[in-house]
C-alpha cells in the first residue's frame, strides 16, 4: 500500500469530520480552521513516518484542540476580550482534557459546506474557503492553482472568514427553507472549481488537475450527504463524463482538440459507466434539472463510438429541454450546433441570429466561434474565416484563440 | 478574470501636481493598494521609473541594436502598472475608476490571457 497517498487520503477525510466537532462547539470558524489546518499538517509529518495511529480521528481532534487551545491564547492576549470566542462554549468543557473525545461519529459536512458556500461571499471566497476547510488543501495549494500570489489567497481567505464572523453566521442547519438554495450554492461552487481544472490545458499547469479530483471528491461527498438530491447526482455524472474525455481534449503541446477529432480510444470507459449509471438513475428519480440534462448530453456524446455515430436528434431533443427548464442563451447556441447537426447549417445559422440582439451574449466569442462553425459546414468560407477570426478576438483564453486563429487560416480561401 | 491596468502620464501632468495635491494622491494610491490587497483582488502593483530610463531592443540580422527611450513616440508613457484579479469586468472596471489618478489621466484596463479553454 502507497502510504503516502492513503495518509493524505484519510486526512482529507477527516479534516472536515474533526472541524466539524470544533465548530459545534467553539463556533469560531476562523480559529477553528486554522486549528485544523495546524492538525493536518503535523499528522501528515507524524503519520508518514510513524504510520496512521490507532484512532486517526481521535488523534486529529486531541492535537486539533491542543492548536486550538494555543490559537485561543494567543487571540485572547492580542485582542485583550475573551468573550467574543467564549460565547457558547462554557470554559469548563472548553478546558476538558485533550484526548477525552466526543460525538466522534458524527458527521458535520454538511454544515461545513453550507457555511463555506454562505450568500455572503464572493464566488472567489467560497471556492477558496470551500477547498481549505473541507477539501484540505493548503492556502499555497489553492494559490497555485489559481496562479495568485500566496499572500494574495491567504487574504482571500482570512476575510472570507471575517465576513462569516461579520454575518454571525452560526454552526447550526440553515433554515429548511434555506436548505435548497444552500445547496445550489454549493452545487454551483463544486460545479466552479471542476470547470476551472477541467478547462485548463495540460503542459505547464499540470497542478489544475487536482481541482478537478477534488471537486468530483466533494461532489460524491455531497451526494452521499444528499443522496435524494438528483441535481447532485447529475452534477456528479456531469463531471465524471466530461473527466473522462480529459486524456483525448488536449495535444502533447496543449492545443485543444475539437469533441468530433479526440480519439475516442483514450476516453476513460469506466468513468463513462459510472457518470451514464448515475445520470440515469438522476432522470429517473428526482425533479429535473440543468445539471442532469448537460450530463445527458455529456453522456449522448460518450457513448458514440465515432463522432459520426452521435445520436444529435437525441442531443437537440436534450437542449430543448434545457432551454426550456433553465433559459440561458449559452444553451441557445449550444443547441445552434445540434440544430445544425440534424436539420443543416442554414437552420442553425437562422437560431444564431436571434441572439443578435442579445447583448450578454451578443459580443460573445463563443457566438462567432459556433456561427463559424456552421458557415464552414455551409461552405462559406469566406464568411466562415471572418466569423474565426472575429471569435479570436473576443475569447480571453489563450488555447482558444490559437485554435480560431488557426481555423481562421484554414478556412481562408486561397 | 485577471486584468492589467495601465497608468499613462508624462512629466508635464506629474509636475503640474501641487505638492500638497501630489502628497494626497500618493497617500491615496497607498490607502488604494492596502485596500485591494486585503481584499485579495489586487495582486501586485508596479511603478516604472521615467520614459528617459527606459531603453527599446530590436535585433536586426541577428545584431540587438539598443536605443534610448520608449518604443512608441507618444506625449503619454505607461508610469505604472497593477494587476487584479476579480469576479468580472465589472468590478475590474469599478477598481479602476477608483484609482486616484483616473481622475487627472486615464487609466486603461486590458484583460490577461488564460490557459483555461472550452472543449469546441
Amino acid at each position: 500500500m502507497n502510504t503516502e497517498a492513503s495518509v493524505e487520503d484519510q486526512l482529507r477525510q477527516l479534516g472536515p469530520l474533526v472541524l466539524g466537532s470544533l465548530l459545534r462547539r467553539y463556533g469560531n470558524l476562523d480559529l477553528c480552521e486554522d486549528a485544523v489546518q495546524e492538525a493536518l499538517l503535523e499528522a501528515s509529518l507524524n503519520w508518514a513516518k510513524n504510520g496512521i495511529p490507532e484512532r486517526p480521528r481521535g488523534w486529529l481532534s486531541t492535537v486539533a484542540k491542543r492548536r486550538l487551545v494555543d490559537l485561543f491564547r494567543a487571540e485572547s492576549a492580542r485582542r485583550g476580550r475573551e468573550e467574543r470566542f467564549m460565547v457558547g462554549a462554557p470554559p469548563a468543557e472548553f478546558l476538558r482534557v485533550p484526548g477525552e473525545e466526543y460525538d466522534n461519529d458524527r458527521d458535520d459536512s454538511l454544515q461545513i459546506l453550507f457555511m463555506c458556500c454562505h450568500p455572503a461571499l464572493t464566488t472567489s471566497s467560497k471556492i477558496a474557503l470551500t477547498l481549505r476547510a473541507i477539501g484540505g488543501l493548503t492556502t499555497q495549494e489553492i494559490a497555485s492553482a489559481f496562479f495568485v500570489p500566496e499572500s494574495t489567497m491567504a487574504q482571500r481567505i482570512s476575510r472570507a472568514k471575517r465576513v462569516i464572523r461579520e454575518v454571525g453566521a452560526t454552526f447550526e442547519m440553515p433554515p429548511s427553507i434555506e436548505i435548497e438554495d444552500r445547496v445550489r450554492a454549493v452545487q454551483h461552487v463544486l460545479y466552479l472549481i471542476f470547470n476551472e481544472g477541467y478547462t485548463t490545458s495540460s503542459g505547464p499547469n499540470i497542478n489544475r488537475s487536482d481541482l478537478t479530483r477534488e471537486a468530483i471528491r466533494l461532489t460524491r461527498e455531497l451526494h452521499r450527504l444528499r443522496p435524494d438530491d438528483s441535481e447532485t447526482c447529475g452534477l456528479l455524472a456531469l463531471m465524471l463524463l466530461t473527466e473522462a474525455r480529459r486524456p483525448a481534449r488536449t495535444t502533447s503541446d496543449g492545443d485543444l482538440v475539437t469533441l468530433a477529432d479526440q480519439d475516442r480510444g483514450l476516453w476513460n470507459a469506466s468513468l463513462i459507466e459510472e457518470g451514464v449509471a448515475l445520470v440515469t438513475l438522476a432522470l429517473s428519480t428526482g425533479s429535473l434539472g440543468a445539471y442532469q440534462l448537460q450530463a445527458a448530453i455529456a453522456a449522448v456524446h460518450d457513448e458514440a463510438e465515432n463522432s459520426s455515430d452521435t445520436d444529435w436528434i437525441q442531443i437537440l431533443a436534450l437542449y430543448e429541454t434545457l432551454e426550456y427548464v433553465a433559459p440561458n442563451p449559452m444553451a441557445t447556441i449550444n443547441r445552434a450546433v445540434a440544430v445544425g447537426m440534424v436539420q443543416g447549417p442554414v437552420a442553425g445559422l437562422s437560431l444564431l441570429e436571434t441572439l443578435e440582439g442579445d447583448e450578454r451574449v451578443s459580443d460573445h466569442h463563443l457566438l462567432f466561434a459556433v456561427r463559424a462553425h456552421l458557415l464552414t459546414m455551409a461552405e462559406s468560407m469566406d464568411a466562415a474565416s471572418d466569423a474565426y477570426h472575429a471569435a479570436a478576438l473576443r475569447t480571453a483564453s489563450l488555447p482558444e484563440k490559437r485554435f480560431l486563429q488557426m481555423r481562421a487560416l484554414q478556412t481562408k480561401v486561397t | 478574470m485577471k486584468y492589467m491596468v495601465i497608468i499613462y502620464g508624462n512629466k508635464d501632468l506629474w509636475q503640474s501636481f501641487p505638492p500638497d495635491v501630489a502628497m494626497d494622491a500618493i497617500a491615496r494610491v497607498n490607502a488604494f493598494n492596502q485596500s485591494y490587497a486585503e481584499s485579495g483582488e489586487l495582486l501586485s502593483a508596479f511603478g516604472l521609473g521615467d520614459e528617459l530610463t527606459a531603453r527599446t531592443v530590436r535585433v536586426r540580422d541577428g545584431v540587438s541594436v539598443v536605443t534610448d527611450g520608449p518604443y512608441l513616440e507618444a506625449k503619454e508613457f505607461v508610469s505604472s502598472f497593477f494587476i487584479l484579479d476579480v469576479e468580472n469586468e465589472a468590478r475590474a472596471l469599478d477598481i479602476a475608476a477608483e484609482y486616484p489618478f483616473a481622475e487627472h489621466s486615464a487609466v486603461e484596463v486590458w484583460p490577461i490571457l488564460h490557459e483555461a479553454g472550452q472543449e469546441m
